[in-house]
């Protein structure tokens, strides 16, 4: 009778009994890095113990000594994640990046939709991507790639002038090396509104093409640009060579296709904008050019087909409203 | 070969270059219209500005001025004086309201023989009834026409969409805005321009819906569920164009959207519109790209005998010229015709006049970017533009901005336009609406020598402004077409007359007007170089 008194009390100190695992892991969660390391240093033959004491040491430092159980962790178990992300951060800190990036690719495939992994993918590709300008500025200084590069950053950064600059440095170093023009052709479009910029993007294209006679970008810039020029009848036999030399750029169909339009050859425009949708499901200004050459053509059922395709790439991102919708009280 | 030595004699006679002088402070229009930041603009509201107009309230023959205005100053009318002169009545009128006035239109809605106005706000929309062109009376509410919450109104129009006789109203609305809710400069990816913090909006900001009263003779009803009218959703709306664009004797209507595809409500005849815009041709622009539509213009700039809609975009973006190709089906003609280099403004008011009266109806617009904050960014797009100016050439466009006088040149944060032959001398003014400054008032300094004729429009059976009668005139071998129309450009009223440049033809052989509901009459041999009433009969 005494003893079946006394169970509930025994219970109770064996629930209370300190769990050095279970702590540690706790602690290590919430950022207690020391009381994790006490409590997990006190259950070494636990291998969940070790793994944690492992992310313990990778987040104060530690990564040296953590880098075979985080190796272990993450070839298995029920912490992949998280000994994925301590291990690839740790290959970054040691600027050992082919490791770091075989490690990121793994938990991409892993966890595709993850904030955490595409935050590591992230500052992996940033650190890599630095330390290989600072070796190219290092060993490099004076190659054109260096200019290129400048060039590139600027472009991103919205500083066309700079960009138009450096990629004129660039081209004075290396006047033969490919793409040159047509990154400086774009900038220059990017630069200025001023239409005189026209002409002078345009050489830049065309210095392009007499370097690379195949390069259907180049190419259809040039149409381009004399349609803004309003020399269409010149800009044709551009956009007409850009489809031929690359038969799978959509850009290029759907320039052809609105000079077969103005020629009232509906058909052949329709084949040309039916092929570049396929090409490209989501490109709008094809299913536009194909709902306008169906109405030219009579093909009123295949107009209305497309112009609900159409009104589907078109529509806003669902929930981009709701919110405010919400807060003035008129959600539809 | 007669139309080819016409044509000649056009084209000679339009060589020389306009100087066109902004006249405003001459004339008496000296006081800076508020509306919002100059320096920064916090929201949306301090960026759509308002509109303008010219319309004739006391019947002298003198096109008088009206200008809307943001907080700050009561919208202000300026009576024509004569001699060019005008002088604030504003007071003595009845116009002391204060708030966000943004679009402006006008129409004899109870057939007085008095123009009325209405004006559109953020906030509670106000009709005007002109009362024996002494005063003007507040009848919104009388009239049915409060609104039950605050709206962001902005175009609007007078028609008579079902050729009653009695003019109706349609009001574009742009967004749901409100000062409590709107986000801050910055506070999202919709809130920043080239990597500036800028006001937020139209992306991210809630939709609104168009509306469309009814005139039932002495009241409006709001008729916007049960004909259409509302139900086009997803749209920014802004600049409202009225037309028969598919030439079946019934009233259209357009509206410029921004950052969302244009609208065209096809009147079907039976109190019913539809949204056709997108098959007709006539949302986007010819990439399939919804452009940033503000103001709205149309004209049979190729003798077609079909109006054609020209509207202005934002900056990075081409104006867009709609060429009608018949039935109201419309193609993007916008580089073909000579407009593929400008885009670097970011364009409001629109219009096409004959400023050299030449027989082929030019292009005016105004600008100025929506972000005063643009300019930190030293780049070649500015918070204050000067103007465009393209001169018809035969159907082709050519920017003679540049040479076309100071006036066009002036630097302004530009928002509404209209025209009107204000000194009855048979050339075409403008009047513009600069924000945070006092209008502009353009001007030819020198004459050209070409004829014209301007044509004051009286409805009987159908409505009194004859808003909605389509008139053609032949001269000199060739026929040109034009609308009487409320509203239209960007938020603004251009007068009721219709003016026509006549090149070297000293005579008008033919005047045929279709008369809202379809009526027909013929006038013949009218003399060139002057105003000239023609009444229904």
């Amino acid at each position: 009778m005494r003893a079946i008194k006394l169970l509930p009390f025994a219970a109770a100190l064996l629930f209370a009994q300190p769990n050095p695992v279970a702590d540690g892991i706790a602690a290590f969660h919430r950022g207690d890095y020391q009381a994790a390391r006490t409590d997990l240093e006190r259950a070494p033959n636990d291998p969940q113990a070790r793994l944690f004491l492992a992310l313990t040491r990778a987040a104060t430092g530690g990564c040296e000594a953590a880098l075979p159980e985080l190796t272990r962790g993450f070839a298995a178990g029920d912490n992949r994640r998280l000994a994925g992300l301590a291990l690839a951060q740790c290959y970054v800190g040691a600027k050992r990046f082919a490791e770091a990036g075989a490690v990121v690719a793994q938990l991409e495939k892993l966890f595709p939709a993850d904030a955490d992994v595409l935050y590591v993918s992230a500052d992996y590709h940033m650190k890599a991507w630095n330390d290989a300008i600072y070796r190219m500025y290092q060993k490099a200084p004076s190659s054109y790639r260096v200019d290129q590069l400048s060039a590139e950053v600027f472009e991103t950064q919205g500083k066309y002038t700079e960009a138009v600059a450096e990629y004129r440095k660039a081209i004075e170093k290396n006047p033969k090396a490919i793409n040159l023009h047509y990154r400086l052709g774009r900038a220059l479009l990017q630069q200025s509104h001023d239409p005189a910029v026209l002409a002078q993007a345009r050489k830049e294209f065309e210095a392009e093409l007499a370097l690379n006679p195949s390069d259907a970008v180049a190419e259809y810039q040039v149409g381009q640009i004399l349609t803004a020029e309003q020399k269409k009848t010149e800009a044709a036999p551009h956009f007409e060579r850009a489809a031929q030399l690359r038969p799978d750029f959509p850009e290029a169909l759907v320039a052809v296709a609105k000079l077969r339009m103005e020629a009232r050859r509906y058909p052949e425009a329709i084949a040309l904008l039916e092929r570049a949708v396929k090409l490209q499901p989501r490109n709008e200004t094809a299913h536009y050019n194909l709902m306008m050459a169906y109405r030219n053509a009579g093909r009123a059922g295949d107009a209305e087909r497309e112009k609900a395709e159409l009104d589907r790439l078109q529509k806003p991102p669902e929930g981009e409203f709701t919110e405010f919708l919400k807060r003035l009280g008129d959600k539809k | 070969m007669k139309r080819a030595i016409a044509l000649f004699c056009l084209a000679h006679a339009a060589a020389q270059a306009p100087d066109f002088r902004n006249v405003a402070e001459q004339a008496g229009l000296t006081t800076p219209i508020p509306n919002g930041g100059s320096a920064s603009k916090q929201f949306i509201l301090e960026t759509t500005g308002s509109g303008v107009a010219f319309l004739d309230y006391d019947n002298d023959g003198l096109a008088d001025i009206f200008v809307a205005s943001g907080p700050g100053s009561p919208s202000r009318m300026y009576h024509n004086e004569g001699g060019g002169k005008f002088r604030d009545v504003s007071q003595s009128l009845g116009f002391t309201r204060e708030g966000w006035a943004q679009g402006v239109c006008a129409g004899d809605y109870d057939n007085d023989g008095y123009t009325d106005l209405f004006v559109t706000y953020w906030g509670q929309n106000a009709l005007y009834r002109n009362v024996g062109g002494k005063r003007f009376e507040d009848v919104t509410a009388k009239l049915h026409l409060t609104q039950d919450r605050v709206r962001y109104n902005t175009g609007c129009a007078f028609l008579d969409y079902d050729n009653d006789g009695k003019l109706d109203l349609f009001v574009a609305n742009y967004l749901k805005f409100d000062f409590n809710t709107t986000p801050k400069p910055g506070a999202n990816p919709y809130c920043f321009y080239r990597g500036i913090a800028v006001n937020c909006g139209p992306r991210g900001l809630p939709f609104e819906r168009n509306i469309l009263y009814h005139n039932e003779g002495g009241i409006f009803r709001d008729v916007s569920a049960e004909s259409g009218v509302s139900r086009p959703d997803g749209h920014y709306s802004l600049g409202v164009l009225t037309g028969d664009f598919n030439g079946d004797g019934l009233t259209d209507i357009y509206v410029a959207s921004d950052q969302t595809p244009s609208i065209l409500y096809i009147n079907q005849g039976n109190g019913k519109f539809v949204d056709e815009a997108m098959m007709r041709g006539a949302a986007l622009d010819d990439n399939g790209k919804a452009l940033s539509g503000m103001g709205v213009a149309a004209a049979d700039y190729l003798h077609e005998g079909m109006p054609s809609i020209f509207r202005t975009n934002f900056s990075d973006e081409l104006e867009t010229l709609y060429r009608n190709l018949g039935k109201g089906e419309f193609q993007d003609v916008s580089v073909d015709s000579g407009m593929g280099r400008n885009t670097r403004f970011v364009g409001w008011g629109c219009g096409f006049f004959d400023f050299d009266n030449d027989g082929w109806p030019d292009l005016l617009l105004v600008n100025g970017h929506a972000f005063p904050e643009v300019d930190r960014l030293k780049i070649d797009i500015h918070y204050r533009e000067r103007a465009i100016l393209y001169r018809n050439d035969h159907g082709k466009f050519v920017d003679i901005s540049e040479s076309a006088g100071p006036g066009i040149l002036e630097r302004h944060s530009s928002r509404g336009l209209a025209f009107a032959d204000y000194d009855n001398d048979g050339l075409v003014e403008a009047l513009v609406n600069n924000q945070n400054e006092p209008p502009s008032l353009l001007r030819l300094g020198s004459r050209p020598s070409n004829h014209w004729i301007e044509l004051t429009l009286e409805g009987v059976k159908a409505n009194r402004s004859a808003i909605g009668a389509r008139v053609r005139i032949t001269a000199g071998g060739f026929s040109q077409t034009a609308e009487v129309r409320s509203g239209g450009g960007y938020l603004s009223q251009s007068d009721l007359r219709l003016h026509f440049g006549l090149g070297t033809a000293a005579q008008v052989d033919k005047v045929e007007i279709t008369w809202p509901g379809g009526a027909k009459q013929v006038e013949t041999a009218l003399a060139a170089d002057r105003i000239v009433r023609i009444r229904e009969r």
